[in-house]
């Protein structure tokens, strides 16, 4: 059929209890509290073939956000969490899910809401070092945005540690080539976020992000944050670096203690500015 | 067809709006009469090729926006999508919007008619697609919709009022109708989706007059009847092969062609032993009785979602030295064929996209199917993805030049199979897909020489692309992009010769008409309706 991007369901054994969906509804009137606990087994396993490529597979976070937490930055109450399942959310990442049917959006939404009574993940340093370092040996506010100062060339940090994980943060301070951010686009579907390019035209030649792209033209902002705006039919070469970040390494830079702490500091981040 | 004055003049002349009067015989004669677009395709034979030539390679360039729509807002949640191709007759257009609106609009300005929406609930099931549709047909004075609660109206051309409705089946177990529906001569042809949520799927009749049904003809055939050997046990009962595209018509030959989808579940083909007819196939119907008078199955046992609902293409022309009435195809399993539609022969059957998993077609039209191509539980990465080398949306045919156009999407997936029970008006899949990432695919225009399938040129997209193209007499050929540009190609070398940023993803097809002796070509970006001309 057209244009699906289909479920797995796949065999699981898990189980939850009544008791548990009437426990972790967050808001009284809540539409989970009629649930039973294969309904909550449904929506654990939708949950893992829909959601796990970027929450994990117990919600534990990934590219996208751990979900392991009693309150969500966007579903403060049942129904949000619904809405935001239903329709992703602008601007980030989150794409809608139309392609759940309703019954197994409450499922999934029942299983997401029973998350929140996980452990956190523990910090593996000092944030208040991590701070310290991000703000002089890091250098790190000449790249990224955190609670509103900086600069705009490199993602946002301001409430990281709401949408990443420990391994993930640390696998991007060491190595930022390996697993570079991705955003999903309904147009388009996933794409690299921040895809370094590089440009050869008759002005020179130029690298850095880019902005967005079509058959016909490409937009770009290079490490000092000026946006140029190419013709594609008059360029001398186009290339998309996959796999090359513009944002250094920093494992040789910083030792095992202070990469921790960073890492640390980043996960505090949570969205207060 | 009666013509009609469609000046501001009139208006004030008559005091009266301008209803169309669209005969069958327009209908017959739509592939040559450029100025109006009175079916899905703009024709029987679904060439999706404007004839003008206003518009052409030395003034493309001046094309520019001659009026623009925006479509009515809906409270029904997820129902932003537009994949609808208006149609035009007597000066005005008429097109639906998601999921099951219609809208008349003076062809001249743009103007709103009239608007009519169904009352449909939130809570309609639309299992395996998005809540779109795909237009309407007309016949006469009536304008026929199909709706996403599988429902499927007749309204007063000139008010939108309703004349008549009728139920097509039952939308709480997956039943829906999202195509443009197919008028013949006193009778109205639709299908339905369905197959992701186990339905057993047919083509239906009503009479356009009174809607009442005249035939149901179901694509997988119950114990007993011919294909039945290709199914064990119950499994015909939730067997899918879902008709949710228009299809197309040769009044000559007095046959209806119509294209059917994957046998249910999609990917877990253990369920369903057996070639599954006649899923992912093409049927020539007699438009009269519903009957079948041949089929040709282009993927057997279906296990990738490789539905066959795409345009079939009537040509005529000289294949092999031979004088032949043909129907072509480019498939969404990535191969393009050719069938003698009068015999339903197979002819021909090429690649015409990256693909893994079959080595060819063989003499009878069998794909050779590549061992261990299947979905696993573990995932299988295969070329083509699910939703195909191209889909739903329309090639066009230059029967000036003989070149066949697609839009092609060049991207791979890993399949999964994995278990699943039938439960009425639930998913009903066995298994999944995990497109590759958007970078790491791409798409494309392409020209084929439609006699051969041999590859002409390419026009490279950024991403798979959604939306159908169109070629005119202009030598152009009109496409757009996931990216929002709508852009016009020479049809002779593929190179870009004019492009416009429509602001928002296009999964439309373009169409073209003409009004007061002036061409204009169409598209919808987002939900913006945008007429182009040469001033």
């Amino acid at each position: 059929m057209p244009h699906l991007i289909k479920l797995i369901l796949c065999a699981s054994g898990f189980s939850l209890s009544l008791a548990t969906s009437l426990l972790y509804a967050q808001t009284t009137g809540s539409p989970f509290t009629e649930l039973n606990e294969s309904d909550f087994a449904e929506g654990r396993e939708v949950f893992q073939v829909q959601c796990a490529r970027c929450h994990g597979m117990f919600g534990e976070g990934g590219e996208g956000p751990s979900l392991t937490r009693a309150k969500l930055s966007y579903a403060s109450n049942d129904q949000q969490l619904m809405s935001v399942i239903r329709n992703g959310i602008s601007g980030t990442g989150m794409p809608g899910t139309w392609q759940i049917s309703e019954p197994h959006l409450l499922r999934v939404a029942a299983y997401v809401s029973s998350l929140g009574v996980l452990e956190e993940e523990s910090l593996p340093g000092d944030p208040t070092a991590g701070e310290l370092v991000y703000q002089t040996k890091g250098n790190c506010a000449s790249c990224h945005i955190l609670a509103g100062k900086g600069k705009g060339v490199g993602p946002e940090l301001t409430g990281v540690g709401q949408r990443r994980n420990a391994d993930y943060l640390r696998q991007s301070v060491i190595n930022p080539d390996v697993d570079q951010p991705k955003v999903y686009s309904r147009r388009t579907g996933t794409l690299n976020a921040f895809l370094t390019v590089r440009v050869v035209s008759e002005y020179g030649t130029y690298e850095g992000l880019r902005i967005n792209e079509d058959e016909f033209s490409v937009q770009m902002r290079d490490v000092a944050g000026r946006v140029y705006s190419f013709d594609k039919s008059k360029l001398s070469s186009y290339e998309k670096a996959f796999g090359h970040s513009l944002m250094p390494g920093y494992g040789a830079a910083l030792n095992g203690k202070e990469v921790d702490d960073v890492v640390s500091y980043l996960m505090t981040l949570k969205g207060e500015v | 067809m009666r013509k009609i004055i469609t000046g501001f003049l009139f208006f004030c002349l008559s005091g009266n709006a301008v209803v169309a009067q669209t005969s069958y015989q327009d209908l017959v004669q739509d592939e040559q009469n450029g100025e109006d677009w009175l079916s899905y395709s703009g024709g029987y034979k679904s060439h999706r090729f404007s004839p003008l030539r206003q518009i052409n390679k030395d003034n493309v360039d001046q094309l520019k926006v001659i009026w623009a729509y925006q479509m009515q807002p809906t409270n029904i949640s997820g129902a932003g999508l537009q994949e609808t191709t208006p149609v035009v007759a007597d000066g005005i257009m008429y097109l639906t919007e998601s999921p099951s609106s219609v809208s008349a609009l003076d062809a001249q300005t743009g103007k709103l008619l009239w608007h009519w929406a169904p009352d449909i609930a939130n809570s309609v099931l639309n299992i395996g697609f998005p809540r779109i549709n795909r237009g309407v047909a007309i016949l006469d004075d009536t304008v026929y919709v199909a709706t996403l609660d599988a429902r499927l109206f007749a309204l007063d051309a000139g008010t939108g009022a309703v004349r008549w409705e009728t139920t097509v089946a039952d939308n709480s177990v997956g039943f829906s109708l999202t195509l443009a529906p197919l008028a013949l001569d006193g009778k109205i042809i639709v299908g339905v989706s369905g197959a992701e949520a186990g339905v057993r799927a047919f083509v239906d009749a009503y009479d356009a007059l009174s809607g009442e049904r005249v035939w149901r003809t179901y694509t997988v055939p119950a114990p007993g009847e011919p294909g039945s050997e290709t199914w064990q046990g119950d499994a015909w009962q939730t067997g899918g092969g879902s008709t949710w595209l228009t299809g197309s018509f040769d009044p000559e030959l007095n046959t209806l062609y119509w294209t059917t989808g994957n046998p249910a579940p999609d990917w877990n083909g253990d369920l369903r032993p057996g070639d599954n007819l006649f899923t992912c196939s093409v049927l020539a119907l007699d438009p009269d009785t519903g009957e079948m008078k041949w089929h040709f199955q282009y993927t057997p046992h279906d296990t990738h979602d490789w539905d066959a609902n795409q345009i079939p293409v009537l040509v005529d022309g000289e294949f092999e030295g031979q004088q032949r009435k043909l129907l072509a195809l480019a498939n969404r399993n990535a191969f393009y064929y050719l069938i003698d539609r009068e015999t339903g022969e197979y002819l021909l059957g090429e690649a015409y996209s990256y693909q893994t998993w079959a080595e060819g077609i063989d003499d009878n039209g069998r794909p050779i199917v590549i061992p261990n191509t299947e979905p696993t539980r573990e995932g299988n990465i295969v070329w083509p993805s699910l939703q195909g080398a191209t889909n739903w949306f329309s090639p066009s045919y230059n029967p000036n030049t003989q070149q066949f156009f697609v839009a092609n999407r060049r991207m791979g997936a890993k399949y999964y199979k994995s278990d699943v029970e039938y439960e009425p008006g639930t998913p009903f899949l066995g298994g999944g897909e995990q497109a590759l990432d958007g970078d790491d695919a791409s798409g494309a225009v392409i020209s084929l020489e439609v006699m051969t399938g041999k590859f002409q040129w390419e026009f490279p997209l950024q991403s798979p692309p959604w939306s159908g193209v169109m070629a005119t007499g202009g030598g152009l050929v009109f496409g757009s992009s996931n990216e929002g540009n709508f852009f016009a190609l020479d049809s002779d070398t593929g190179s870009a010769l004019w492009n416009f940023n429509s602001g928002a993803h296009v999964r439309t097809n373009p169409m073209g008409f003409a009004i007061d002796g002036k061409q204009r070509v169409a598209i919808i970006g987002g939900t913006t309706l945008f007429v182009f001309g040469v001033e």
